[in-house]
């Protein structure tokens, strides 16, 4: 079991290393900071003045070894734009996206479980149809489009919700709806075939038979093993939320960490990106490592198999 | 009957209106001044005066700074007009200015305005020294050998030469006044996060990538603001603003698609405002032999190439009658006496005239690199794709390339790039884009991307230029500059930018070609 947890950590540190290291080598070679921060027309003088303030005079070789240094001390540095600490800027942005993050994932669950529950038990009637209908809408729907469909009927039609940003629950309706949209599709599509998978099982024949009821069938015996697809679905899709995210809060205006990676990116605003980077990939591992402890639980083949 | 509008109001609104009070209602009922939210596409990283300089701060700067001189847009459509800001008086000796400075002005923080603070603000240790606080001062300060304060309320400015635009000068961004003793104690960064002016307004909040928030000061010079508050929110999507606008959570949103405008207009209850900015986009010819095989080192090849654009066209059909092309460059309306409205386009439209330039140069047909940085300049991209098709017509293919951010746009090899060039450093003179921009120190001939060598005339020109001391002699020079920058024609002006804002129709609002959104004095009044 101390193996397993071992390979798991290792496997975890070697994925942040390379996150890490891809983000430097690209940002490196994407463009100057310098120049993306100062504007066109900044001259030759002021732009050597801010590359030796940054140190980005120095070799590249040296400035990766830094960085990495940093990072593993948990230094995030200091933002290039405007010269605050990344850590602070992030923690400042970080609540806004979980709150978005979690209304949006409270949707997805309470409309996409059941409604694949509902489409497998009903397979092939009209039932199942309308919604796959409705999850392949919500799977194949891009994010801005929606969302910008959302504000001109909700905000400029109906004037109902407000429009962008945040303070009232109101405000949290369309970008959390909007990010769970493609969730829900998903969970709706993954749920339905795995129920349609277990309900053919021999033990739920054998529980129809033993005469438990219908609804006691469906949700203790079928649910639970159909559980571990769903689960999976889920733990990917905690990191769509984060990815999702970065569109649904720049058509919402919606101030979390997926609007500062943005304009971080574009700015060129490295050390931000980089503290970005790793805080979502540190999102994707724990969201994995956690579906990872959950099929323990849900399975006890899997805990037996560990041990 | 039901509308669209009222169908919402009927349906859903009256349980939506308990949770959420839009910006409607921001405009107080009991007399109390009112809080304005306006939503921008961006804020910028800072609120220095010169290190934070951008479209997106420009906006806002007056609201939080006060100038020292300031340019009238009210009584002078073209702002040429100079009148008394925190100067009250100002006089030349030579090549001494002396500035007398109004009395009794407070900071933000409460500390009375002294001479000393603004020979801080314009000296050296802050723009023009060996390692400024905020290096790029040294572009707007050329010539600048002392300032001094006097005494307590007189400041002196010397220059290397006869300088009889430093009044002018004042009005841009080395004339915002800063706290001295409070921008050294903080640091340049940190004031930059939380700056202290001397306007109407002062910085409560800012998060630079989300919202600027301002509350009214009432003890500013110029007397108490009109709103108690102003918010500033990004909003970069435009639907966005445009739906918040319309149902009244905000008061005034900037930045409209050309297209959105008509769109915009058609609601009761917005006005568009708009005006022509002092700025240009254009490309540059890279006119030097880098590529080696570069075959617009002939000078032929450039004119016909200008000598093929229909600009007019071009401009009518993207942007209706709201801007013009300027024929002849740097002959700009906001010249005042030096625009000459009757002067001839050397290089007017003509394909025929066009096609016996290409043949004179040449030119083997190979392919023109054009970089275009994406989305940087309103219609620039469409309005390459038609250039590019006019220059197929002559026997001239030119691939526009379009890029993500300006060092890949400035990344070789390319023929041609775009740009945009300021006309308002000076008010009502060509020095800005005439030579500050082109001239020896400018990045167009000194950075690694440099497209250009000035020749030699145009030096001499430039020269004659920056000494010219009486408008006859500034005239005379400006000219056969303008001429020499001609011969070589390094770059070709496509139109006059516009801004533009939209806002609640029941507020007044003049929009200033410097872009600038004065939340205050006869620039904006509420409704009453």
């Amino acid at each position: 079991m101390t193996r397993f947890w071992l390979i798991k950590l290792l496997r975890t540190v070697i994925t942040l290393w390379f996150v890490v290291s891809f983000t430097f080598i690209v940002l490196r070679t994407s463009g100057d900071p310098v120049v993306a921060l100062l504007g066109a027309d900044a001259l030759p003088a002021e732009i050597e003045h801010f590359r030796e303030l940054w140190g980005l005079d120095r070799s590249l070789f040296t400035q990766y070894v830094s960085y990495v240094g940093q990072m593993a001390t948990g230094q995030f540095g200091i933002s290039l734009r405007d010269s605050r600490p990344v850590l602070e800027i992030i923690l400042e942005r970080l609540p806004a996206t979980v709150e978005l993050g979690l209304a949006a994932f409270a949707i997805a669950a309470v409309i996409g479980i059941p409604a694949g529950i509902v489409a497998a038990l009903q397979r092939g009637k009209l039932t199942d149809r309308i919604v796959m209908v409705f999850a392949v809408f919500g799977f194949a729907l891009p994010n801005f489009f929606l969302g910008i469909l959302l504000i001109l009927l909700f905000s400029l039609y109906l004037q109902v919700l407000p429009s962008s940003g945040t303070g009232t629950l109101l405000h949290l309706i369309m970008p959390a709806a909007t990010l769970a949209t493609f969730t829900a599709g998903t969970l709706a599509r993954f749920t339905r075939s795995a129920m349609l998978e277990v309900l053919e099982r021999p033990y739920m024949r054998a529980a129809a038979a033993k005469g438990v009821p219908f609804w006691k069938r469906v949700l203790l015996h079928a649910l639970p093993n159909a559980a571990i697809p769903i689960v999976t679905v889920i733990g990917l899709n905690l990191g769509q939320l984060v990815a999702g995210a970065i569109v649904v809060e720049s058509v919402f205006a919606w101030p979390g960490i997926g609007r500062l990676l943005v304009v971080a990116v574009s700015q060129r605003d490295l050390a931000v990106v980089q503290g970005l980077v790793l805080v979502i990939a540190v999102t994707m591992v724990l969201a994995n490592l956690a579906v990872d402890l959950l099929y323990g639980l849900l399975d006890p083949r899997i805990r037996e198999g560990a041990k | 009957m039901i509308s669209r509008r009222n169908f919402g109001k009927y349906s859903l609104a009256a349980g939506a209106s308990t949770l959420w009070l839009p910006g409607s209602l921001a405009l107080a009922q009991d007399g109390s001044r009112p809080t304005l939210t306006i939503a921008v596409d961006n804020l910028w990283a800072n609120i220095n005066t010169i290190n934070g300089i951008s479209t997106t701060t420009r906006r806002f700067f007056p609201n939080i700074y006060s100038h020292l001189v300031e340019r009238d847009y009210i009584a002078d459509e073209q702002g040429l007009t100079l009148v008394p800001g925190l100067a009250t008086e100002w006089s030349r000796d030579g090549k001494v200015w002396t500035l007398k400075l109004r009395e009794g002005v407070k900071f933000h923080n409460g500390e009375t305005m002294t001479a000393e603070d603004v020979a801080f603000t314009l000296g050296p240790e802050r723009l023009w020294g060996e390692t400024p606080f905020e290096p790029r001062g040294k572009t707007f300060t050329a010539g600048f050998v002392r300032v001094e304060a006097i005494d307590d309320l007189t400041v002196e400015i010397e220059t290397e030469r006869e300088d009889p635009y430093i009044p002018g000068k004042l009005t841009g961004y080395i004339g915002f006044v800063v706290p001295k003793k409070a921008y050294l104690e903080m640091g340049v960064d940190a004031f930059g996060q939380a700056p202290i002016g001397t306007g109407p307004y002062r910085v409560t909040l800012f998060r630079s990538g989300e919202v600027l928030e301002m509350e009214a000061f009432d003890d500013c010079w110029s007397g108490p603001p009109p709103a108690q508050k102003l918010i500033w929110r990004i909003v970069p999507e435009f639907a966005g603003r445009m739906a918040g606008l319309v149902s009244g959570e905000f008061e005034f949103i900037a930045n409209i698609p050309t297209d959105q405008e008509a769109q915009l207009a058609s609601y009761d209850n917005v006005t568009v405002a708009r005006a022509l900015a002092g700025n240009y986009p254009a490309f540059a010819f890279n006119t030097r032999p880098d590529p080696e095989d570069n075959p617009l080192v002939d000078v032929n090849l450039r004119k016909a190439m200008v000598q093929a654009i229909d600009m007019d066209a071009i401009v009518q059909a993207l942007f209706g009658d709201t801007t013009f092309h300027p024929a002849v460059p740097f002959n700009f309306p906001e010249y005042g006496d030096f625009y000459d409205p009757e002067m001839v386009n050397p290089l007017p439209y003509d394909p025929e005239a066009a096609r016996a330039l290409v043949e004179a140069s040449g030119y083997d047909g190979q392919v023109l690199r054009w970089h275009i940085t994406r989305q940087f300049y309103p219609n620039y991209e469409a309005a390459a794709e038609i250039m590019v098709e006019q220059w197929r017509q002559i026997g001239v293919n030119v691939q526009a390339v379009v890029l993500d951010n300006f060092e890949l746009v400035y990344t070789r090899p390319y023929h041609l790039m775009n740009m945009s060039m300021s006309t308002d450093f000076i008010p009502g003179d060509p020095y800005q884009p005439l030579w500050l921009d082109w001239g020896p120190t400018a990045s167009r001939s000194t950075a690694h991307w440099k497209t250009w060598d000035p020749t030699p005339e145009y030096l001499a020109a430039g020269k004659e230029f920056e000494e010219a001391i009486t408008f006859e002699e500034r005239k005379a020079a400006y000219l056969k500059l303008s001429q020499a920058w001609q011969d070589v024609t390094p770059g070709y002006y496509l139109w006059k930018s516009v801004y533009n804002w939209a806002h609640r129709a029941d507020i007044e609002f003049v929009a200033r070609p410097d872009g600038e959104m004065r939340m205050f004095g006869d620039y904006m009044a509420l409704p009453a």
